[in-house]
């Protein structure tokens, strides 16, 4: 179905060019990309593989060399998409000399919402980021994680339908990063789709659906979280109340194919090991890339 | 007088402005159009790039007209809180400390304190709120893409028309706010300064010369550099002539048999005449009509003169003149210079006599003239002359002044020199008839309103360059703009090559070979390509200043330290002129943010 295509990008490249127009960096190259409403996708790479620049190239804040990208079936030069949509940039860009209520009230304002809906909206989200008893104080006196959860709050203010996350879990302590997992799960069950980029292998693998996997601008794999993680060429049995009988037939069946028994069933890899394996694959064969979807689509493996 | 600029009344000037306006806007905006689909044509072909800028224009209008005023307003709200913490409040700081200063060197004994004092706290005001706009407007945009914050910020349902619409109008509260207390301050600050008062006691004053016995004169007690003649009835009563622009008032207060005297603050000091200009033309030596007066080779051409002791005059043609406007007689003021050919024997300046002059009144249909008035004048002071509505022919005749000399509210005023090789120099606005003053209070917050619209255009100007340009670039831009603006004039007539020595590369030639101003430059390739070079500047001089805001003309401080009312007619062009420049600004503004790449 069509209209369940929330965010769909068209050969997205983008080429940044010094002040003289000159080419200095390929961040990204032909994306092509569809996330489906009420799902986590999340979007992987190591530092400077281009996550960010697509990020923004979705949003508006940079212009595509060529292709383009669709958000709710909207061009990114739309002004209208922003409405159902909350992002939190890489590191909170926020006004430091506000305090966290005019903070909020004032991304508030820019939804055009009425007064009484923001007071409302303001007080969950502070109270919902934990941060009650640091409302009236300037962002300037904040930690690093405090900004960070004033910006999380700030992405939320409209109650947005897709929310754009650039590595959320930065600068947040072992309980922040639990409570941000949490929250983005909670989104999703209320409906909502998430995008988010993130180098941390851990929090991708708790929390995404699906996942892309980017490097130099490329995108290396894509799909399901579960199924990536399988190892198809391998059975993994494991078993338990088979009686002798039943455990030498199953030998022979394997002994008859030449095999030999450890035990049964897929076992899964880590999300580490397969992104390092990607990462490797693509150094020695620079230019392969992930079109389509599914796993029939992947890279093959050996 | 320094107000010399006539004020064309609205009905000729809006469609006149309108019309050169719509051409410099309409051209720019072709010109802009056609840019941008060259541009879009290069990279895509040019049948897509009249879609692309089909496109852009329609989604431009439709950004520039659903302006959502409840964001427009938390932006500004945003841009006043940043301004504040830009610590606006040091720009006031100085600003009273300049005053501080001021006090010691500003001195009230001059011979215009008013002048001297508006004028300062005028011009300082200006300076530091035009300043202040300048670096407010054109920082705060790219400190917000620098910071990134601007992220945050468009990546919301916000137009870019919002964003510029936006930190205009905050920097405009921001800075109403500073200019209505700066104002509220320097008025207090000249008022203070310049009130005084004199003392006076029974042994200052002697009986009058040239009276019976019935009156006293004396002279009051010096203070800021000046004392008052007093004539005193003895039946009671006095007056106290005008010294330095200002009079007091006089209360005699019997005690027994002594009398004391106490004079009250200055008055006639900060005021708002409202002058009723006439037209002037002369008359020659021999009475006949000329277009101008004899030149006595002075530098400055702006007066014509009259000779003294011939039929040579200066006639001003009034009209309007009414019986319900004047029901009194008229009050005239001049100021005239006097250019004399010998200097009585003096040895002290302030008594040089004065050279005598008459005033007459004429009625222009049955030509019946009769002499109003002989008086003394003084080089530059200003009098004021009255004329009464009884008025004695030379042959005893009485005549009415509205019955018999004004026809159809129509009169002239003629002034001539009476002493034979004096002169008197006379230009239009030095006579007027002023009809009656208006509340000084208001015309000093007119004056303020005048740097209210030079703030606003610095302001318009700020935000439109730091949609384009880098924090520092933007600055110098933005004071590029404001110097241009202030000396626009002078850059029209460099382009149209009316100064001597040529455009700005023939000046530096000329410069550079220590040549003068004047004399040919000797032919070549060098003077070819300079006089070429200057040809083009001379358009981007020509096109820079028919766009940029004529900022002088926008300062009202001449007419409030020279005490003449800011006639609403002047308040109302500028304000049509202020916004016309700020549409197209705004305009210009959004598109450019419109086609910024925000994350770069
Ligand atoms: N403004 C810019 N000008 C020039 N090159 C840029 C700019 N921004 C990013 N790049 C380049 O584009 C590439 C992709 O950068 P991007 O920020 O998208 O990476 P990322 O995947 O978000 O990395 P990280 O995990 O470190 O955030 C990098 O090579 C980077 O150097
Ligand atoms: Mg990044």
């Amino acid at each position: 179905m069509k209209s369940d295509i929330v965010v769909e990008t068209r050969n997205l490249t983008k080429v940044y060019r010094d002040f003289w127009g000159r080419q200095k960096v390929r961040a990204l190259k032909a994306l092509d990309l569809e996330v489906r409403q009420g799902e986590i996708f999340g979007l992987l790479g190591p530092n400077g593989s281009g996550k960010t620049t697509t990020v923004k190239l979705l949003l508006g804040l940079l212009f595509p060399t060529s292709g383009q990208s669709l958000i709710f079936g909207r061009d990114a030069s739309d002004v209208r998409k922003n409405e159902r949509i909350g992002y939190l940039p890489e590191e909170s860009y926020l006004y430091r000399f506000l305090n966290a209520e005019e903070t909020l009230d004032f991304y508030g304002r820019l939804f055009n919402m009425p007064k009484a809906v923001r007071r409302q909206r303001t007080f969950e989200l502070i109270e919902l980021m934990g941060l009650g008893w640091a409302r009236r104080r300037q962002l300037k006196e904040y930690s690093k994680g405090m900004v960070r959860r004033i910006g999380l709050a700030q992405a939320l203010i409209n109650d947005p339908e897709l929310i754009l996350l650039d590595e959320p879990t930065t600068g947040l302590d072992p309980i922040g990063t639990r409570e941000m997992k949490d929250l983005i799960l909670r989104l999703r069950d209320e409906g909502k789709t998430i995008l988010m980029c993130s180098h941390l292998l851990a929090d991708v693998q708790d929390v995404c659906d699906r996942i892309g996997i980017l490097h130099q601008g490329e995108l290396k794999e894509l799909g399901r979280v579960d199924s990536l993680l399988k190892i198809r060429d391998v059975t993994e049995i494991r078993a338990s109340g088979l009686n002798h009988q039943a455990q030498e037939e199953i030998k022979q069946v394997i002994e008859r194919h030449d095999g030999k028994l450890l035990s049964m069933g897929n076992p899964t890899t880590t999300l580490e090991d397969l992104f390092l394996r990607i990462i490797r694959e693509s150094e020695a064969h620079p230019g392969r890339r992930v079109r389509g979807e599914g796993p029939g689509a992947q890279v093959n493996r050996g | 007088m320094v107000i010399e600029t006539e004020i064309l009344p609205l009905s000729i000037w809006l469609p006149w402005g309108l019309l050169y306006w719509l051409a410099v806007v309409g051209g720019a905006a072709f010109a802009a159009v056609l840019v941008g689909w060259l541009v879009a044509a290069l990279r895509s072909g040019p049948v897509a790039a009249l879609r692309m800028t089909g496109r852009t224009l329609a989604g431009g209008a439709a950004d520039l007209v659903l302006i959502s005023p409840r964001r427009v307003w938390a932006l500004s709200w945003l841009a006043v809180k940043e301004s504040i913490r830009r610590r606006v409040v040091v720009v006031f700081a100085v600003f009273v400390l300049i005053l501080l200063f001021a006090g010691w060197f500003l001195d009230p004994g001059s011979n215009q304190p008013a002048r001297l004092y508006l004028s300062f706290v005028l011009t300082a005001t200006s300076y530091l709120v035009l300043l202040l706009a300048l670096f407010l407007s054109s920082l705060s945009l790219p400190g917000d893409i620098k910071n990134k914050t601007l992220h945050t910020v468009v990546t919301k349902p916000v137009r870019p028309s919002e964003i510029v619409l936006g930190r205009i109008l905050g920097f405009t509260a921001m800075g109403t706010f500073l200019l209505v207390i700066m104002g509220l301050v320097s008025y207090v600050f000249v008022v203070r300064g310049l009130s005084h008062t004199h003392t006076l006691t029974g042994a200052d004053l002697q009986p009058a010369e040239q009276s019976a016995g019935d009156q006293l004169s004396g002279r009051t007690s010096r203070v800021h550099q000046h004392r008052h003649e007093v004539i005193i009835d003895v039946a009671g009563g006095g007056r106290v002539k005008m010294e330095q622009g200002h009079w007091h008032e006089l209360t005699i207060k019997k005690s027994g048999e002594r009398s004391i005297y106490q004079l009250g603050p200055p008055k006639g000091l900060l005021v708002a005449r409202v002058p009723v200009y006439g037209k002037l033309h002369f008359k020659d030596r021999t009475g006949k009509d000329a277009e101008k007066g004899v030149n006595v080779g002075d530098e400055w051409t702006y007066r014509s003169y009259i000779e003294g002791g011939s039929l040579a005059a200066a006639v001003w043609t009034f009209d309007g003149v009414t019986e319900a406007k004047f029901p009194d007689g008229l009050p005239l003021e001049l100021t005239i210079e006097v250019f004399r050919t010998y200097k009585g024997d003096t040895s002290d300046p302030e008594d040089i006599p004065g050279i005598l002059g008459s005033l007459a009144v004429r009625n222009p249909k049955t030509g019946e003239m009769v002499e109003a008035k002989i008086f003394t004048a003084k080089d530059f002071a200003t009098d004021l002359q009255f004329i009464p509505r009884k008025l004695q022919t030379a042959d005893g005749r009485t005549l009415d002044l509205f019955r018999d000399l004004v026809a159809d509210g129509r009169v002239e005023i003629w002034l001539r020199c009476l002493p034979r090789a004096q002169y008197f120099g006379a230009a239009q606005p030095d006579l007027y008839l002023r009809a009656h003053d208006a509340s000084f209070k208001v015309n000093f917050a007119k004056g303020y309103l005048g740097i209210w619209f030079q703030m606003v255009l610095v302001i318009g100007i700020g935000v439109l360059f730091s949609t384009f340009l880098s924090g520092p670039v933007a600055v110098m831009a933005t004071l590029g703009a404001l110097l241009g603006g202030l000396f626009s004039q002078f850059m029209a007539r460099l382009a149209t090559g009316e100064v001597i020595g040529g455009g700005p590369f023939e000046a530096f030639i000329r410069l550079v070979t220590q040549q003068n101003l004047v004399s040919e430059m000797e032919p070549g390739l060098r003077t070819t390509v300079a006089q070429m070079l200057d040809v083009v500047m001379g358009y981007g001089l020509w096109a820079a200043a028919a766009v940029l805001p004529d900022f002088g003309s926008f300062s009202f401080a001449d007419y409030v330290a020279y005490g003449f009312d800011i006639s609403p007619v002047l308040m109302l062009q500028c304000a049509f002129r202020v916004l016309a420049f700020l549409l197209p600004v705004f305009v210009a503004a959004y598109f450019f943010l419109k086609m910024r790449e925000v994350a770069k």
